[in-house]
């Protein structure tokens, strides 16, 4: 049977050449690092990221990853827009704490808590032959066969994409894309609290109202059982075999880039400073 | 979506491996994103781009478009120095997807250095890179 993803309509001028590309996935053994990072500050995420990115890029990491983590509470803004979306004064939010960080994925401003659950999938879409159209439908069918696991139904909705169950948002994605490489992700409500969603439109739509997996079943959900849900639907769908990674190794390998980063940038201090 | 062999690829510009394509018109070049690259990005509902006087290496970054919740960058075929800027994206961004060689052009060069020109792909080039 063929996997689901390429099945569904998907870009033509690779359906064209699937067989091409089904032999070069055998050929190149697709497996994706995941790595569960926990609760961890949405800055010090962010910078992970941008370091895995450049690891892909420079090829000093040769396989993508799947991060799965939670925030503390934070607000984010699309690249292009999201701040008119704050319909509490900013001051409201910086008496809680709360910080509004402007970054370079799409869609608008969006809100991330404690038992929301967060995945970003750092993945070079050339290399795995996958449109920024099928990547993006590709997670959103993730969250609708992980809700699905938990006998909720979802659905797309045609005002903004995410998943949505009726005119409530359960999901929702926001990718930016550097040099091929995919990254940020998708955001779904499990046991999160809502309340800070009433402080913003969400995705810039006024009316619209979001929802959690635990306000639809009414009680609170094993988080465990909801991530590896999510992994095996991003395995099926995407077709990549999943390899766990712990968060020391996890740590190790950046830790390993970062330090060959601050070597280089102290050889290149020092050539500088020879040729002074 | 288009079949490769549905994709419009005009003989008479270059293309680079990031999907930009690049016109000479005169001593300056013109820049957009190719019929692919909107093709794969679907409906664009952004264009940022840089500001009038500004320069870029070739393969830097220049600016981004945004679509379904996607925000993608787009690089320099060449270096040089930004000449004019496309200001009906600001409000018609749509130009990108329906006219990606005309009304969808993103920005005007003065290249730093002609030759980095003779490094771009011709339309056979390109091709070969889309066909993997």
């Amino acid at each position: 049977m063929k996997p689901p993803l390429l099945e569904s309509p998907v870009c033509a001028v690779k359906k064209a050449a699937l067989s091409d590309i089904e032999n070069r996935m055998i050929q190149t053994n697709k497996k994706i690092l995941c790595c569960d990072l926990g609760q961890i500050e949405y800055k010090v995420a962010l910078r992970l990221q941008h370091d895995i990115v450049l690891c892909i890029i420079d090829g000093s990491i040769d396989h993508p990853l799947l991060l799965f983590l939670e925030h503390p509470p934070v607000f984010t803004l699309g690249k292009n827009k999201g701040r008119e979306n704050l319909i509490v004064p900013e001051s409201f939010l910086k008496e809680k704490n709360i910080q509004i960080i402007p970054i370079e994925r799409g869609g608008n401003i969006t809100y991330h808590g404690p038992g929301q659950l967060v995945v970003y999938p750092i993945i070079n879409l050339h290399q795995t032959a996958l449109s920024v159209m099928e990547f993006v439908d590709g997670l959103e069918k993730v969250m609708i066969r992980t809700a699905g696991d938990f006998g909720i139904r979802t659905e797309r909705n045609k005002k903004n994409h995410g998943v949505w169950i009726g005119p409530n948002k359960l999901g929702s994605i926001g990718i930016a894309i550097r040099r091929g490489v995919s990254f940020h992700g998708l955001a779904m409500n499990i046991n999160n609290s809502l309340a800070p969603f009433s402080w913003i439109h969400p995705c810039g739509l006024e009316g619209v109202s979001m929802t959690s997996l635990k306000k639809e079943i009414g009680n609170e959900l094993n988080m465990k059982q909801v991530k590896d849900s999510m992994k095996r639907h991003f395995s099926v769908l995407f077709e990549f075999t999943l390899e766990e990674i712990d968060r020391t190794v996890f740590n190790q390998m950046i830790l390993n880039k970062q330090k060959n980063e601050s070597r280089l940038q102290r050889e290149n201090h020092n050539k500088k400073t020879i040729m002074a | 979506m288009k079949e490769i062999s549905e994709l419009n690829l005009p003989e008479d510009i270059r293309y680079t491996k990031t999907h930009e394509w690049a016109k000479k018109i005169g001593k300056t070049i013109k820049v957009g994103l190719t019929d692919y690259a909107q093709n794969q990005l679907g409906d664009i509902v952004f264009v940022e781009l840089p500001k009038i006087g500004e320069s870029f290496s070739k393969g830097d970054e220049f600016g981004n478009v945004e679509s379904v919740k996607a925000v993608s960058e787009i690089y320099m075929p060449v270096g040089g120095e930004v000449v004019a800027v496309n200001q009906e994206l600001e409000s018609t961004p749509e130009l990108v997807n329906q006219n990606p060689y005309s009304e969808g052009w993103l920005i005007e060069l003065k290249p730093t250095h002609p030759a980095e020109w003779d490094a771009l792909l011709d339309k056979a080039a390109y091709l070969v890179e889309l066909k993997g």
